[in-house]
């Protein structure tokens, strides 16, 4: 046994040390890595019914892969537009989706991290509700409001500043709405965290020193919030490529989610193997994105999760 | 920059991210009220409870709550167990693998969903196959699987909540009472625990949240045992009713009652704490005087106000009766909507005149009629109103008519908008 496992047992019991090690390898071993494994292993494999599966027809292929981009064999195109498609606008729209909550975000964690007096406490239990309702009800809440006749078109034709109901499903706007209202909690708190720490007298130096207000964060503020800003736009990005629920509720009728194809793979044409080569390319592709972003700004990974 | 403009602006600016925040949750709990078959906030019908009464006559609603309820004891139990296992683990492990076992202890939270449902799925399917179960065996449960499924993040996030406490524990606490003769059993149970017993209440209210409210990892592997999330997506996906409306502000009413409830609980402590600390010694030697539950509690003051409010809701409910006021509703628009297929009729009338007119030169027309699904009255009016139409003058009233359509009482049921954008 090595040293730092008789240490270990010497420190907790015998009793105690078995069953920590024993949960933390379940947990770490057995639901993390293996399934991972699993559907990596699995994403390699032709798409068997049950009896088959292990026989000699079960070997490793691409092809599973090779459909994302150059869709059905002796298909009509050259590349799978569609899928392919379809992932890019994901990405792209879950980038926006996180730009888009770092810049409403930042005020209100700057204001909740520096201000003082017993408001703030009420504006964090505000913050929270909203997140403690159900993700689904959330994206009903917004389609209440962005639906033909809901309650913005119901505004404007009343106020006359437009004539006709503006579909804001089929523009994407509820969808772009929902998913930046779903992950709001997750931007502002790891940002919250890190400015309320900071010195109030840096930023008096600095204003002392007649530094205008915009440089102040430049300079002061949001190198000191790197790491939160960080960890919160990780977390919004990878949650926002991830989601489901909102473009299913939310999503116009044209544009799906890469999620959703996903979904379908699964539910709908009942390929997990095809599904799970999807699931492996958006993880790896989301992961690499997130890693050249911390290496473009210059953020070691052990900021992320403070 | 003047200051009292950038005060000014902050404000507004405030007002206008939270009217965003929770603005969303006001309306959708108000058209809960509405008698307007579609959830909507206007036109306002009649004040009604009768969404909240087909709440609970929804024999699938009930069943989600009580699969939900079961997965997220599950969840809760092998989750908060784990991630203590883990968080102590974490501050004893050999340091050069600390990293590495961070990251994979971490990696979970950032893990979309969707694909921890998959694996899992396809993890435990393989493992049923190698023992050579069936698939009805206990590896295959829906009910097993979610709650696997969900441990694996949610557990991550107890983690983090309970390491964050385990960092100011004193471990000679420990060494003392293994000193003193107490097993190693003993000294987690009646040191350790103790001491990390508001994290652990704290973790495991978090992992019932996040159990309940899970959708992503859910959806692939509930089996037969549809959560009260995952009958939620179906309903909303496939035709919405203000009954998920009465769903959503019953919840809403109890997080906001739970969120004040705590609050006015830490604000009493906070009071009690003030008031001890400027107390003379004969004063806490005697009866404290604790400053009143009110006194500087917002929260508590709120509470208060919430709790009154809720008795009156439930108060009119009970007598209240909106059937008057939903006939005259109905009444009226029953007029309204003859009126209007009254228009449509002559509307269609003068096309048709006018198109006869136009094909007369081409001689061809199509007059073969055809019965149309595409009104949005869902043809109740259809007999009476469509006397055969040829199909672009079709298209055309359809789509004069699909705006008015959506006041009938007949709500988004046949609103073919409504399925459009699923």
């Amino acid at each position: 046994m090595p040293q730092f496992l008789k240490d270990f047992f010497n420190r907790n019991g015998t009793g105690m040390g078995v069953a920590i090690l024993g949960l933390v390898m379940f947990w770490t071993i057995g639901l993390i890595i293996l399934p991972q494994l699993s559907m990596l292993d699995f994403s390699f494999r032709p798409n068997l019914p049950p009896p088959e599966i292990g026989g000699p027809k079960d070997v490793y292929t691409l092809e599973n892969y090779k459909y994302l981009i150059y869709g059905p064999e002796g298909g009509s195109q050259d590349y799978n537009t569609v899928d392919l498609r379809v992932f890019f606008r994901t990405l792209v729209a879950a980038v926006f989706v996180t730009v888009f909550n770092l810049i409403i975000c930042y005020p209100i964690a700057y204001y909740l991290g520096q201000a003082e007096g017993s408001h703030i406490r009420i504006f964090a239990i505000m913050l929270i509700i909203p997140y403690w309702i159900n993700e689904i009800l959330r994206a009903f809440a917004l389609r209440i409001i962005f639906g033909e006749t809901g309650v913005l078109n119901t505004l404007f034709t009343g106020l006359g500043i437009w004539d006709t109901p503006f579909d804001f499903i089929r523009n994407d706007i509820a969808l772009y709405a929902g998913l930046g209202y779903a992950y709001i909690l997750l931007m502002i708190f790891p940002m919250y965290n890190v400015i309320e720490s900071l010195d109030k007298n840096q930023i008096e130096a600095a204003r002392d020193l007649g530094a205008p207000w915009w440089r102040i964060h430049w300079r002061v503020v949001i190198p000191y919030a790197k790491p939160g800003i960080s960890s919160g736009c990780t977390m919004v990005f990878m949650l926002s490529a991830g989601a489901l629920a909102a473009p299913q509720i939310l999503g116009g009728p044209s544009s799906l989610w890469f999620t959703q194809l996903i979904y379908q793979q699964f539910n709908d044409n009942n390929d997990w193997p095809q599904g799970a080569a999807y699931a492996i390319v958006l993880l790896v592709t989301c992961i690499l994105f997130v890693l050249a972003m911390m290496r473009l700004f210059k953020v070691n990974m052990g900021d992320i999760g403070k | 920059m003047n200051n009292s403009f950038l005060r000014i602006s902050i404000w507004v600016y405030l007002a206008i991210f939270f009217l965003y925040l929770l603005g969303p949750l006001v309306i959708m709990s108000i058209t809960a009220f509405n008698s307007s078959g579609f959830p909507r906030m206007s036109p306002w019908e009649c004040l009604t409870f009768q969404w909240f009464g087909e709440l609970f006559q929804d024999q699938r609603i009930l069943n989600g709550i009580k699969n939900s309820l079961i997965i997220g004891i599950g969840t809760v139990i092998l989750s908060v167990a784990m991630g203590l296992a883990g968080a102590l683990m974490l501050t004893q492990i050999w340091p050069k693998l600390r990293a590495t076992y961070y990251t994979v202890i971490i990696a979970p939270i950032l893990i979309p969903g969707v694909v921890l449902g998959i694996s899992t799925l396809v993890f435990w399917d393989r493992i049923n196959r190698m023992l050579g179960l069936g698939a009805d065996s206990f590896l295959s449960n829906g009910i097993f699987l979610t709650v696997i499924g969900q441990s694996t993040f949610i557990a991550s996030y107890c983690m983090l909540v309970l390491v964050a406490r385990l960092q100011r524990y004193d471990v000679a606490l420990t060494e003392a009472a293994l000193d003193l003769g107490a097993s190693h059993a003993q000294a987690f149970r009646k040191i350790l625990l103790p001491f990390m017993r508001p994290a652990i209440a704290s973790a495991a209210v978090l992992a019932f949240l996040a159990s309940f409210e899970n959708y992503n990892t859910t959806t692939f592997t509930f089996g037969e045992y549809p959560t009260l999330t995952i009958e939620l997506a179906q309903k909303v996906r496939y035709g919405i009713t203000p009954a998920i409306s009465a769903l959503a502000f019953i919840i809403v009413a109890l997080t906001v009652f739970f969120a004040l409830l705590n609050e006015a609980k830490l604000k009493r402590q906070e009071l009690v704490a003030a008031a001890r600390k400027n107390a003379t010694v004969e004063e806490l030697a005697g009866k404290i005087k604790l400053p009143s539950f009110f006194t500087g509690n917002i929260a508590a003051v709120l509470l208060v106000a919430f709790a009154v409010v809720t008795i009156t809701v439930i108060g009119t409910a009970a007598t209240y009766s909106p059937a008057q006021c939903i006939a005259d509703v109905r009444e009226q628009k029953q007029l309204e909507a003859e009126q209007r297929i009254q228009e449509l009729r002559k509307q269609r009338e003068e096309r048709r005149k006018q198109q006869e007119a136009e094909k007369a030169g081409q001689g061809d027309a199509q007059t073969a009629p055809k019965p149309s699904n595409n009104s949005g009255f869902g043809n109740v009016f259809a007999p009476n109103s469509l006397d055969g139409s040829e199909n672009e003058s079709n298209e055309g009233a359809s789509e004069t008519e699909s705006e008015p359509s959506n006041n009938s009482g007949f709500g988004g049921v046949f609103d073919p908008n409504s399925l459009k954008s699923d």
